[in-house]
């Protein structure tokens, strides 16, 4: 009751600025007042910490169980397919993952697919988590970076990762790490745990998945994630993080709440305002042109 | 010969990868080779992205010379490019400054100026989407009334505070969400565009390995 | 808080707002720091390249286990930058096509074995009662996956006019197309508007931050 009388209040809260903004948007036909209010809309939760309780997607869950199912020290390939530009969203869910492999000691395997960022973004995400645990590189985790052409990379990766890795992300080579002996392959893998926010997600199902029956999870950015449903149904993909909200989720599970789940608040709001300026939006189309026709009538 | 030759690289190339995933690599020659086709690959797609900066740094560079319009503006990339890449090729035995290393000028200047650049261009688009939302989403028909009603409620569904004022009105209202309109209708019709996408692309290798498809050779 | 920290936020506290300053209008420091933007982000792939690719894959396996073929490949990415002659610009199409053909060889076989098969195979399998979840709901939702997949490859069928039977069916699968439509719209704003927040927070707790630091 409690949470509905917050909501309330909220809604109220939003409903008196977004109704002069988008009245003055309508009026002048200057967008700027929206930006105004969009803004307003994100920086009050983030400045007074709205917060409510998140709960869990099915889909989180299964991903979560099915990493938690793991024997401990078992060998993952966490991926860091993202660009910088979806930080926001991505960082988030490699980290939680992070926290959920270190925990049970799983070697963690790092590599990326993006020319623009991905292997600066991995070693400082990965390097950051490890000394939280005591990880030892070398030993606990490896990143092995970034090399040309997706496509091929992947495919290569199934008959001899050194093949195409010849060397790790700092130039050493993968015969003198320890923890490589014995990984070859994705035969040698227990789990890929891919976060992306771009369609090579889908070839880590078409190519990887499909045909060398590895275990694929993934946490992908809220615009990837409605097609990633297809492949959750057909149980090619175990488990599923969507947007910010699925890291929160995941942040939640792991118990390690981090910038999503302090997001969530500005979520909240920055939609009910969009929906409300839909509904207005419309609102005034409708009166506009009810009151066009009467003119044209009369 | 300036058809043909590409033409048949082309074919032999992907006919490796098509002949060897019928073998087993581990015991055929035909696995080994694979191996080092894919192995050129990355070494030759790594050269493609090499070539695209090598295009904007040329023209760039002319249009500074010929004192075009914002020549001061691409002055600026230019010294950008440099700053960012000769820092890089020296070797980091020199010191801890020079290459890609965590230390780097490379990294740093990726983590504190490249990094949050394209966070905010991107964090952009918010204000744009919200601005679109209010003056261009109308249900001036059913099929745009059906988009907006379920994109309002997805909307709704995804965030805590719409979570809670969902399950309000009925309890299993979030889930009936995630079941129907995310697990059903949306996975259907994503279902639907994956074959179909699927379809083209795998008609459109085909052609290409055929020599069928010649665009990508500029004809 | 180091005062290199301090300098180091309000660097890219800078960079932030000028970019965001184009949302009142265009003005020089936005296209200042676009045009850094778009310099850096090209000479990352100068440093990336020549260390993950030219040196670690092509020149140390060639020095260090003698694996002279490699300069093969070398050859043909270094005949791409023939493009910039007109004479010779057809030889860079060599190195194109041995790409473009390699791909084409793995996505062959990938879209259908990896996504028409599973995803043809997971639509039957829905009809089949031993998958379905209990009861009528597991009926409903199998009815509706049948039905949002024919209707959807359907409606994108334009070798045959839209009329009669194929014309209805369409018409059903442009009603679903446009509820995943909206559903995609949907998580789109989720996504923008998260990203918004990222940036948001650190000028919230960073900038924050060392502005008190400085002056509180």
């Amino acid at each position: 009751m409690l949470e509905v009388l917050k909501i309330v209040a909220y809604t109220i809260l939003i409903c008196i600025p977004a109704a002069v903004l988008l009245y003055l948007t309508f009026k002048t036909d200057d967008r700027r007042y929206l930006f105004i209010a969009v803004a307003f809309y994100v920086v009050f939760p983030v400045v007074v910490t709205i917060s409510f309780p998140t709960s869990l997607s099915p889909e989180s869950i299964t991903l979560y169980e099915a990493v938690d199912a793991l024997p401990d020290s078992s060998t993952v390939l966490l991926t860091f397919d993202y660009y910088a530009s979806t930080l926001a969203e991505t960082e988030p869910m490699s980290r939680a993952a992070l926290h959920h492999l270190f925990k049970k000691d799983c070697r963690v395997l790092t590599v990326t697919t993006i020319p623009l960022g991905g292997p600066t973004i991995s070693e400082r995400v990965t390097r950051d988590l490890a000394e939280e645990y005591d990880k030892v590189y070398g030993l606990d985790f490896v990143n092995l970076g970034y090399k040309a052409n997706y496509v091929a990379v992947l495919k290569g990766m199934g008959s001899s990762i050194s093949a195409i890795y010849p060397a790790d992300n700092s130039g050493t080579p993968l015969s003198e790490i320890p923890m490589m002996a014995d990984i070859k392959n994705y035969d040698d893998i227990d789990f890929i745990y891919v976060v992306a926010d771009n369609g090579i997600v889908e070839y880590w199902i078409s190519i990887v998945q499909s045909q060398y029956q590895a275990q694929v999870g993934c946490g992908v950015t809220a615009v990837m994630a409605p097609k990633i449903y297809a492949y959750v149904s057909s149980g090619q993909m175990t488990g599923l993080l969507g947007g910010m909200k699925g890291a929160a989720e995941y942040e939640k599970m792991v118990g390690h709440p981090g910038s999503a789940t302090q997001g969530m608040g500005a979520q909240s709001m920055a939609h009910l305002f969009i929906i409300v300026s839909v509904i207005s939006g419309n609102l005034m189309f409708f009166i506009d042109r009810k009151r066009g026709r009467k003119r044209k009538l009369s | 010969m300036r058809t043909i030759v590409p033409v048949i690289i082309a074919f032999l190339s992907g006919m490796v990868m098509i002949l060897a995933f019928f073998f087993d690599p581990e015991k055929s020659i035909l696995g080994e080779l694979e191996q080092n086709v894919l192995s050129w690959v990355t070494i030759v797609g790594g050269f493609t992205l090499l070539l695209g900066v090598v295009s904007i740094f040329r023209v760039n560079l002319i249009a500074v010379k010929r004192r075009h319009d914002g020549w001061g503006y691409k002055l600026v990339t230019l010294i950008s490019i440099l700053a960012m890449a000769i820092p890089a090729i020296i070797p980091s035995k020199l010191s801890p400054l020079f290459g890609t290393g965590t230390d780097s000028i490379y990294d740093w200047l990726f983590n504190y100026l490249d990094a949050p650049m394209m966070a905010t261009m991107f964090a952009m688009l918010a204000f744009y989407i919200s601005s679109a939302a209010f003056r261009a989403f109308r249900a001036r028909n059913t099929e745009a009334t059906l988009l907006l009603i379920a994109a309002t409620l997805v909307m709704l569904w995804r965030v805590p505070m719409g979570e809670i004022a969902l399950a309000y009105i009925h309890p299993d209202l979030p889930q009936a969400i995630n079941t129907y309109i995310m697990g059903g209708i949306n996975m259907a019709v994503q279902r639907g565009i994956i074959i179909g996408a699927a379809l083209g692309a795998a008609a459109m290798s085909l052609r290409i390995l055929l020599g069928i498809e010649r665009t990508y050779l500029g004809k | 808080m180091s005062w290199v920290e301090i300098v180091q936020i309000w660097l890219v506290a800078f960079v932030t707002l000028s970019l965001f300053s184009f949302l009142y209008k265009d003005n020089p420091f936005y296209r200042l720091v676009e045009h850094i933007f778009a310099g850096l982000s090209a000479g990352y792939y100068v440093g990336l390249i020549y260390h993950s690719v030219i040196l670690q894959t092509m020149i140390d396996p060639m020095f260090r286990n003698g694996e002279w073929w490699l300069i093969f490949p070398g050859i043909l990415g270094a005949l791409m930058f023939s493009r910039f002659s007109k004479n010779y610009g057809w030889i860079s199409r060599i190195s194109l096509a041995f790409v473009m053909g390699n791909t084409a060889g793995i996505f062959l076989l990938s879209e259908l074995h990896g996504k028409v098969l599973p995803q043809v195979g997971a639509t039957m399998r829905s009809l089949n009662p031993q998958h379905q979840a209990d009861g009528w709901t597991g009926v409903l939702l199998s009815l509706l996956i049948v039905v949002g997949v024919v209707s959807t490859l359907i409606y994108f069928y334009f070798s045959k006019e839209h009329k009669g039977v194929l014309g209805g069916v369409a018409k059903v699968g442009i009603w679903f197309i446009m509820i995943s439509f909206g559903a995609h719209f949907g998580y789109t704003v989720m996504a923008r508007i998260s990203l918004l927040i990222g940036r948001v927070q650190f000028l919230i707790f960073d900038f924050g931050n060392s502005i008190k630091e400085l002056f509180g």
